[in-house]
């Protein structure tokens, strides 16, 4: 029997131990590096003969997020052979992963975040300051001008390092749809706008496809047609006192309105995703479609040649010229943030760096798109699709500007409620500025 | 004997009930009392989830009364329970009382059908459902087309109707469960009532009325408050159906939370709206306690 107890503890023991090793295993990330040559690389992990692994949280999910990543840490091996990254897929669950590892004191080494997320993050240090470090004097240095303010947060510093350019949306339209309705392209204001919904209704066509079940894209719709009157977009609304919706937004309101009440949505639109909107257009059952320049690749590779895009139609003429080269879009800071309470930082900012510059070498090489926040020496190797060569030649030298970026969550989330509302049949206008003066009293006090 | 003697002992032994009850109350306090107190605590901060947060007393209450989407998520939540209750408890007594009568046929195929919808996935039925509501091609307007009905509607984005809509989903699914707890308890009913209430020359309907339905009070009770609390707190349907729009149409008070606490990342504002629903919920199985206290219906 006292044997029998003997042998109990001793197996106790030897599984106890056995999983200690094993949480060791875990957490340990710098192992022996039997086959690096350790001749390149950064200066600290080249200078050892050490792996040095690095826990990264970053989107991995299609290949718009896959193939930048598997490119930079192909490039990275080449660059930094001692150092490994070990991914952690980011959710899309609003950071409610990483905020959990940030309460639990668990962060990785670097990550992916957005202006939210930095914001709350700088508020509870989870997030490195990277004013002072030589990665962001030398990626500054190399950044497209204009870009730079992504760089830096409202509070003046910088957080995150970001690798994409400011994206903006445009209205992609149907030519065939276009000339089968006799209607003429581009839309230039406002009222040409609804004499085109009249007629594409009088040929069954269904005017635009919009896929108003996610709020930003009624948001950057409402947000298209403020910035021909205000460029600035939602930028003026937030100032202490300012407790009236100014006219701009009120006139955006009413001609949202009008549109939808002309036919522009599908009455079921606020119930259509993605994957329906972007269908009907590319079946060419929808005129029109609304989204970032982004889709250029995917409505190239569905409508070919039958595709093309156009400026936001504006209330005359005049407006319209004016304002075409003021983009619907607003450059955010955001990006490869970096952990305080990483064990190997310094390191870790240098390959967040280094991962901003792969994955803008990667959308400008690859991917022909010159929409990256920093300058690419080599040549682009393939040619890019029409639709990107216009905005190439046509809209970046020329660009007047791009719309700020604003502060406030509440405002932004109102905004998606309430453009969003603004598709529906029995919400209108009135009861939009409405709303939105009630959040303007709130945020302005 | 022995054995009877025996369990006396035991519960008569003070440790020995500490010794057996604390286990489930230890598990309790942690899931359930803990996180309570700590949104209890947090609902007096300013706090966005992280680092410690600014006491604030009570001005996240004050700011919840102002909200204009609390009126909103209550008259969806008391339109989401009314649902529950008219579909789930009332068509689920009758279909209980139609099973449990042995002169219908196929009782066994109808129960088992009932109950098939409560096993599948929420998200399926969701999807299901967001399919037969479709204005274009959906089942429900197909077939008020192919009747002659003008009553075709945009099912999940009027305002009007998609909270019942999306409620009747839920309760669609969930009937099942209502059914089989009502199920149980009509035949927990001794047969001797029914049969003297027969020779008495009382109808059916007239008895289930008069003996069954009062005598099923525990089991209504337990029914409603799951019905009730059910509807203020719905979520997931909304979630997945439409987001909670267009705009915020369709906010429940846990949709609030929701929002508040993971898009807005305002946690402290969050756990006001969470204490609210916990008090609201508590109110309500309360009330519905006192509506189907025993002692009324014993007689």
């Amino acid at each position: 029997m006292k044997k029998k107890k003997v042998n109990i503890i001793v197996a106790m023991t030897v599984f106890a131990l056995s999983l200690s090793a094993c949480a060791k295993d875990n957490n340990a990330n710098i192992v022996p590096n039997e086959t690096a040559s350790g001749t390149a690389g950064s200066s600290t992990a080249g200078e050892s003969n050490e792996i040095t692994k690095l826990k990264v949280y970053l989107k991995y999910f299609d290949d718009d997020t896959k193939k930048p990543y598997d490119y930079a840490v192909a490039e990275l091996k080449k660059a930094m052979p001692n150092v490994e990254l070990d991914l952690d897929p980011w959710q899309q669950d609003n950071f409610q992963k990483l905020k959990t590892y940030a309460a639990t004191g668990n962060m990785p080494d670097i990550y992916d975040a957005d202006y939210g997320l930095i914001k709350a993050f700088a508020e509870s240090k989870n997030i490195e300051i990277l004013d002072n470090a030589q990665a962001t004097k030398d990626l500054l240095a190399d950044f497209n001008p204009g870009y730079e303010k992504s760089l830096t947060a409202a509070d003046g510093h910088t957080y995150a390092y970001s690798a994409t350019g400011t994206g903006f949306q445009i209205l992609y339209y149907n030519k065939k749809l276009f000339a089968e309705a006799g209607v003429n392209a581009p839309i230039k204001t406002y009222d040409e706008w609804i004499a085109a919904i009249k007629k594409f209704k009088d040929k069954g066509i269904a005017p635009m496809a919009i896929f108003a079940k996610e709020k930003w894209i009624t948001n950057s719709f409402y947000k298209g047609l403020v910035t021909r009157e205000q460029p600035e977009g939602y930028f003026p609304l937030e100032q202490k006192g300012l407790f009236q919706l100014p006219d701009p937004y009120k006139l955006a309101s009413k001609q949202f309105e009008e549109l939808k009440q002309a036919g522009l949505f599908d009455p079921n639109a606020t119930n259509t995703n993605y994957d329906q909107a972007s269908s009907l257009f590319y079946t060419g059952k929808a005129a029109m479609f609304v989204n970032g320049q982004w889709e250029i690749y995917a409505a190239t590779e569905n409508l070919g040649d039958d595709v093309d895009w156009m400026y936001w139609p504006a209330k005359d003429e005049e407006t319209y010229e004016n304002m075409k080269f003021s983009l619907n879009g607003a450059p955010a800071p955001g990006g490869f943030a970096v952990a305080p309470t990483s064990k190997h930082k310094e390191l870790a900012i240098e390959v967040a760096a280094f991962l901003a510059r792969k994955y803008a070498e990667y959308q400008y090489l690859q991917k022909a798109n010159p929409i990256v926040s920093l300058k690419i020496d080599q040549p682009i190797s393939i040619t890019p699709p029409p639709m990107m060569q216009r905005i190439i030649d046509e809209v970046l030298p020329n660009i007047k500007g791009y719309a700020k970026f604003n502060e406030s969550t509440e405002l932004n989330n109102a905004l998606d409620d309430n453009t969003q509302n603004l598709v529906v049949k029995g919400f209108g206008n009135k009861q939009f500025d409405e709303n939105m003066e009630r959040i303007l009293k709130k945020i302005n006090k | 004997m022995q054995g009877m003697n025996n369990m006396k002992t035991h519960l008569s032994n003070k440790k020995t009930i500490a010794l057996f009850t604390l286990p489930a109350l230890l598990i309790y306090t942690l899931i359930v009392a803990y996180p309570v107190l700590q949104a209890l605590f947090r609902s007096f901060y300013e706090w966005n989830g992280l680092g410690g947060g600014t006491f604030i007393g009570i001005q996240n209450y004050i700011q919840l009364f102002e909200d204009p989407l609390l009126i909103r998520s209550l008259r969806n939540g008391a339109l989401f329970a009314l649902v529950l209750v008219v579909f789930q408890i009332g068509l689920g007594t009758l279909l209980a009382l139609v099973c449990a009568d042995p002169k219908v046929r196929g009782r066994k195929i109808l129960k088992t059908g009932y109950f098939i919808p409560v096993v599948l996935s929420v998200t399926v039925v969701c999807q299901l459902w967001i399919a037969i509501y479709d204005p274009t091609n959906g089942m429900i307007n197909k077939l008020f087309q192919l009747l002659g009905i003008p009553y075709q509607q945009y099912w999940l984005t009027s305002p009007a109707v998609s909270i019942i809509a999306i409620a009747f989903v839920n309760a669609w699914q969930f009937m099942g469960f209502q059914f089989s707890l009502l199920y149980a308890g009509v035949k927990s009913i001794p047969e001797q009532y029914m049969e003297a209430a027969t020779i008495d020359g009382c109808s059916k309907w007239k008895a289930h009325l008069k003996i069954t339905l009062p005598m099923m009070a525990e089991t209504y009770k337990f029914c409603f408050i799951l019905a009730i609390t059910s509807g203020i707190g719905a979520f997931i349907q909304m979630l997945i159906m439409t987001s909670g729009g267009p705009g915020t149409t369709n906010y429940t008070l846990t949709f609030m939370i929701y929002r508040y606490a993971f898009m807005d990342s305002e946690y402290g504002y969050a756990c006001a709206v969470s204490i609210f629903l916990v008090v609201l919920s508590l109110l309500a199985t309360l009330i519905i306690n006192k509506v189907f206290d025993r002692e009324k219906f014993s007689h």
